[in-house]
């Protein structure tokens, strides 16, 4: 009769033990260091400025929600919540399948203009906000759009396209010639190969850019504050900038304003981590 | 999905035309005006602030304002882009000179002084009187003291102290307030501007002088001369005795009002504009410091005798910030009635008093103007008077010139400078400038 030996986990060796053990502790540390902030801006969010001043690290004495409903109203964030999310909304479904369709051309129907015209998206990759800041809001008055919505949703589009083109054209150079050429030869238009093989196809891609350019829209206060006169136009974080600053005094007020802002993106990853993580996962770029 | 990408485009080209209708059609009705205001909806003003824009809304129907409110780096940054472009709002918020250097130097504003006229005599002559750039740019609505010491009564009678008359008073609290776990003077001096505008403007005014600043801008004196190195001394001394710490330049602007409620030291250095900070907030209801405890614990001074001075209980104020009008309205035009009905209104004895009342300014330009509803703080701000008024440095000198003077105040105390190699260094600044202008 075979004697079934039990599977032993091999004995590990000392070093390797207080290597994971230091692997466990630096782990640790980045994580207080990420969420830590976090809870510490919620926690003094409730509050007075001057029990911030004495207590900065502990929890509230005497919590107060007060700061809430006061940065709410003050801020008018009902309004801004709105814009922001019509912002955030249209210009990342825009950049995703601009930069797809766009990345597709790119990857797959090469010409003499390929390259140039490739080059020209992907070297806005290196543009920096402040450089273009000027030029942008000049032209945005010369064309008429200054202080629209569109006007807004142009440059946060065309802003949003290079990595978006970048990212799509290494991904897409990756789905085999193959699948297209059959398409061809079956009479395919590009338009119908991009939209019934390469599309679906790019969804891991297409999901790691909606999270990039969904986390930098919500937050992106530049461009809307140059661009945009009317209150009823601004989004979240011009609304955020009216409590924080170094001249601003009141904490409570200031804490409460950034967690309002910061909540929606909280949710949002709780809600989509597990496809947060994949779609950054499978979208990294294949050489 | 082909349909969406389509409707997409279509709008991407369509929305441009309708937002061009749009701005016609505005065009065509009521006298619209541009404004940028500059607000810190964190102070309790904030919301009396909203009251006195929505009064002129209802009162002036035929006026429609395009109404547009940002703080701090946002403001300045919007107000870059406006001038950089050329398309500067019709009526603005202005300093009188500093961080509204561009508007003056491009001469994007317009002189005020033939439209303030009429009403010269309704204001005090700082407010009707051109500025360092030479026009009438903005209506200063008050005048500032930007040095105040704040002094916490109470907690000198706590330790056994009581209120200094000398600097040398204040050097010998130091032992008392550190054994206490304070400081003597707390200063937000982060920002390099706050120890330059709110304390050495004031030691130069003491110890040098409006004369010498005078001196120095008509090349009969130089900054590398004793009373200006006397004076930046003078701010290194009071970290070497300890009365400041080195810790100050780790302060936020921000957080100094709330350490100093906070008991966290004896004394605050700061500018009178930060009495709106300690008052009940309308919107809460709460007060940094409750108007009984101001009463009796709290009181407004100048700063005591520094050794060496010359202008006894002197300080430096400035012409407070104000409401300017874009050079590029048409003299005489409909638009710029409407915007001088603005900036009249702005200035109105109305709106100055609500100001008073929230302890946004101590005083205000227009003669006559007082309000009864203050509390203590704000009505030992309006009678702090000093003997004489001395300028601000960064009210009187070029950006190019008081920047190295900023930076050589915190390089002092960070012990990377003496007084003689920042005083050569402004002289060296001034030189270049000079040069440049």
């Amino acid at each position: 009769m075979t004697q079934i030996q039990p599977m032993l986990k091999p004995k590990l060796s000392i070093g390797a033990i207080i290597a994971r053990v230091l692997l466990v502790a630096i782990l640790i540390g980045f994580t207080v260091m990420t969420i830590y902030p976090i809870i510490w801006l919620i926690i003094n969010s409730f509050k007075t400025s001057k029990e911030f001043q004495m207590n900065r690290l502990g929890l509230p004495i005497a919590p107060t929600f007060i700061n809430y409903p006061q940065a709410w109203k003050i801020g008018n964030f009902s309004m801004l919540f709105v814009n922001s999310i019509f912002y955030t909304g249209v210009a990342t479904l825009a950049i995703v399948i601009l930069s797809l369709s766009t990345s597709f051309a790119f990857a797959k129907i090469q010409s003499k203009a390929t390259k140039p015209l490739y080059n020209s998206f992907v070297i806005g990759i290196l543009l920096a906000l402040e450089s273009i800041m000027v030029p942008l809001f000049i032209m945005s008055i010369v064309t008429g759009v200054y202080d629209t919505r569109i006007g807004i949703l142009i440059p946060y589009i065309g802003l949003g396209l290079p990595i978006g083109v970048y990212l799509g054209t290494e991904f897409i150079k990756s789905i085999p010639d193959a699948l297209i050429e059959s398409a061809r030869l079956e009479g395919a238009s590009y338009l119908r190969i991009f939209f019934s093989i390469i599309l679906p196809m790019c969804i891991p891609v297409a999901m790691t850019l909606a999270i990039l350019t969904v986390t930098s829209l919500w937050n992106e206060f530049m461009l809307v504050n140059i661009l945009a006169s009317r209150e009823s136009l601004k989004s979240l974080p011009v609304g955020i900038l009216k409590f924080s600053g170094s001249l601003a005094s009141d904490y409570g007020k200031q804490f409460a304003a950034l967690v309002i802002g910061m909540l929606p993106m909280l949710i949002f990853y709780l809600s989509f981590r597990k496809q947060i993580q994949r779609g950054l996962a499978a979208g990294a770029v294949k050489g | 999905m082909k349909r969406l990408l389509f409707v997409l485009l279509a709008l991407a080209m369509v929305l441009p035309v309708f937002a061009a209708a749009e701005k016609d059609q505005a065009a065509e009705g009521p006298i619209t005006l541009r404004v940028l205001n500059y607000a810190d909806a964190t102070t309790p003003a904030y919301a009396v602030e909203k009251e006195i824009w929505d009064t002129f809304r209802a009162q002036n129907p035929d006026i429609v304002l395009e109404y547009e409110e940002l703080f701090d780096e946002a403001f300045h940054t919007k107000t870059e882009a406006y001038a950089a472009a050329g398309r500067l709002p019709d009526v603005m918020f202005m300093w009188p000179s500093g961080r509204s250097s561009t508007l003056y130097n491009r001469n994007l504003v317009k002189d005020l002084t033939p439209l303030m006229a009429p009403v010269k005599n309704e204001f005090v002559p700082i407010a009707t009187s051109p500025g360092q750039f030479g026009i009438l740019g903005q209506i200063p609505q008050s005048t500032t003291n930007t040095h105040v010491l704040y002094a916490n009564l109470g907690l000198l009678k706590k330790l056994g102290l009581s209120e200094p008359k000398t600097y040398a008073d204040l050097v010998a609290m130091v032992p008392a307030a550190r054994a206490a776990g304070v400081e003597v003077v707390l200063i937000p001096a982060k920002s390099d501007w706050v120890m330059q505008s709110c304390l050495f403007s004031m030691v130069l005014g003491r110890i040098a002088g409006d004369e010498f600043i005078n001196d120095v801008l008509a090349g009969k004196a130089n900054f590398t001369d004793k009373p200006f190195v006397d004076s930046l001394a003078f701010i290194k001394r009071l970290y070497d005795d300890g009365v400041i710490s080195r810790t100050a330049l780790q302060i936020d602007y921000g957080e100094g009002p709330a350490l100093f409620a906070s008991e966290k030291s004896l004394f605050y250095i700061d500018g009178a504009w930060r009495v709106g900070e300690f008052i009940t907030s309308p919107d809460s209801g709460v007060a940094l410091i409750p108007p009984a405890k101001q009463q009796s614990d709290f009181k407004l001074m100048n700063f005591p005798v520094i050794p060496g001075e010359k202008n006894a209980n002197s300080s430096s104020v400035i012409a407070g910030t104000g409401f300017g009008m874009n050079a590029n309205i048409e003299a005489g035009s409909a638009k710029e009635a409407a915007a001088w009905r603005l900036i009249s209104y702005l200035n109105s004895a109305e709106v100055l008093k609500k100001r008073l009342e929230t302890g946004a300014f101590s005083n205000v330009t227009r003669i006559g103007v007082t309000a009864s509803k203050m509390e203590p703080l704000q009505v030992m701000n309006a009678q702090l008077a000093p003997a004489k008024a001395t300028y601000v440095v960064d009210g009187i000198l070029d950006a190019s010139v008081y920047g190295p003077i900023n930076i050589g105040l915190q390089e002092m105390a960070l012990g990377t400078a003496t007084p003689e190699q920042v005083a050569q260094t402004t002289q060296k600044a001034f030189e270049e400038w000079e040069i440049s202008n």
